[in-house]
């Protein structure tokens, strides 16, 4: 096609353009996704049965505990935060980078858990516990967070849909993940530590594969 | 420029897309071999920008958005590029007519004029629609987009435009046939 067709074209945008309301900045729109997911988390704790708002997994480890969930939630704020900068046009790459750390954090502090239970409970430490309630619970929070995260994600019709659908999923694992210690008060072994990251890791990597119809890109 | 755009303004967008388009021509260049498919590039990117103008974050320098814009559709491009390469053979001497390439070459010219001759002459809804939708490929919901015709429409004005086309090139087939005989 030639420069001639291109002023064609620009002549026929420019006569079909209808006036449009520009996205707030990314920051805004991830906090107010945010606090909808918080309202949604909340209203899951309250309402669903066996849930236990101040649920604590094994005596004697609040600040394990703790620490965990803290970083589970700065893995998923991140990721958010991380997720609506990217889907705009010309972000840095380096957003990506945002959850790693509390993401590493995360994943250090559950192992060093499960080491610790290991070496106090000897080979009871490796069972496998309620680990197929924790998959199907990871998977249907996800389902019922990321939707609405996904949804928000895709008003900006993202150019490069792939890093925007792994962050959000993320995201959605890592508050997933969160709002399952409320409904989780024991111990997690090294097994059940896995099923948690397959369940995260599954999550991811259907966002990742649906990116187009989920996130329909420009 | 782009944020008048965004409330509408037809003027400040033409201006913003003509004063854009040699910068996205540049990057576009620079990503993909030959003019033409340089152009190509071009053309998508003006076509997303229509798209995601909404997602311009006003104040904040358009560069680096248009620049993200060029380098995905221009990867897009490449792949599609690299695609067609895997799939397809290029034999030039099966679209030839006659042996000699010179009869092949006047003949297409002659034609192509002949064939823009007869495209102007058509009523400006279905020369839109044959150009959006033939010419430049566009899918039916982009040149919708773009034309503010309804699909149903483009799909009746080139389907109308294709056979008075058809016809006026019978009637002109005629004609020669009688003035050579």
């Amino acid at each position: 096609m030639t420069a001639r067709l291109t002023d064609t074209l620009i002549d026929l945008l420019s006569a079909n353009v209808a006036p449009v309301r520009p996205l707030r900045s990314p920051m805004r729109r991830a906090l107010e996704t945010l606090a909808l997911l918080a309202a949604l988390g909340a209203l899951a704790i309250l309402l669903l049965p066996d849930s236990n708002p101040i649920a604590v997994r094994g005596a004697g480890e609040k600040v394990q505990a703790g620490m965990e969930m803290a970083a589970m939630f700065a893995t998923g704020t991140l990721a958010v935060v991380g997720a609506f900068h990217l889907s705009i046009a010309g972000r840095s790459r380096r957003w990506l980078a945002l959850p790693l750390l509390p993401f590493a954090a995360w994943l250090m502090l559950s192992g060093v858990g499960c080491y610790r239970d290991f070496i106090q409970r000897g080979s009871a430490g490796l069972e496998l516990g309620h680990s197929a309630d924790c998959l199907i619970f990871i998977l249907g929070a996800s389902l019922l967070l990321g939707a609405p995260l996904i949804w928000r994600l895709s008003r900006a019709a993202p150019i490069d849909p792939l890093p925007v659908a792994a962050l959000g999923g993320l995201g959605a694992a890592a508050f997933s993940a969160f709002l399952l210690q409320f409904f989780h008060p024991f111990v997690v072994t090294f097994l059940d530590l896995v099923v948690h990251l397959v369940a995260i890791a599954i999550v991811i990597g259907l966002t990742a594969l649906l990116k187009r119809p989920i996130l329909r890109p420009a | 420029m782009l944020a008048a755009a965004q409330a509408g303004d037809a003027d400040a967008y033409r201006a913003f897309l003509t004063a854009a388009t040699p910068f996205v021509r540049a990057l576009a260049r620079r990503r993909v071999a030959g003019a033409a498919a340089a152009e190509d590039v071009v053309q998508d990117v003006l076509l997303t920008v229509h798209r995601i103008r909404h997602t311009y974050e006003p104040g904040r320098p358009v560069e680096p958005w248009l620049a993200a814009i060029t380098a995905r559709r221009a990867i897009d491009a490449l792949r599609r590029s690299d695609r067609s390469g895997a799939r397809e053979t290029h034999h030039p001497i099966a679209y030839e007519t006659y042996a000699d390439p010179a009869a092949n070459e006047k003949e297409t010219i002659v034609e192509t004029e002949a064939l823009g001759r007869l495209i102007e002459t058509l009523p400006p809804g279905q020369r839109e629609a044959l150009e959006l939708v033939k010419l430049k490929q566009m899918s039916l919901a982009e040149a919708s987009a773009v034309s503010g015709q309804s699909v149903g429409s483009l799909k009746v004005n080139v389907h109308r435009a294709i056979k008075r086309l058809r016809l006026a090139i019978m009637k002109d087939g005629k004609g020669h046939d009688r003035a050579t005989d």
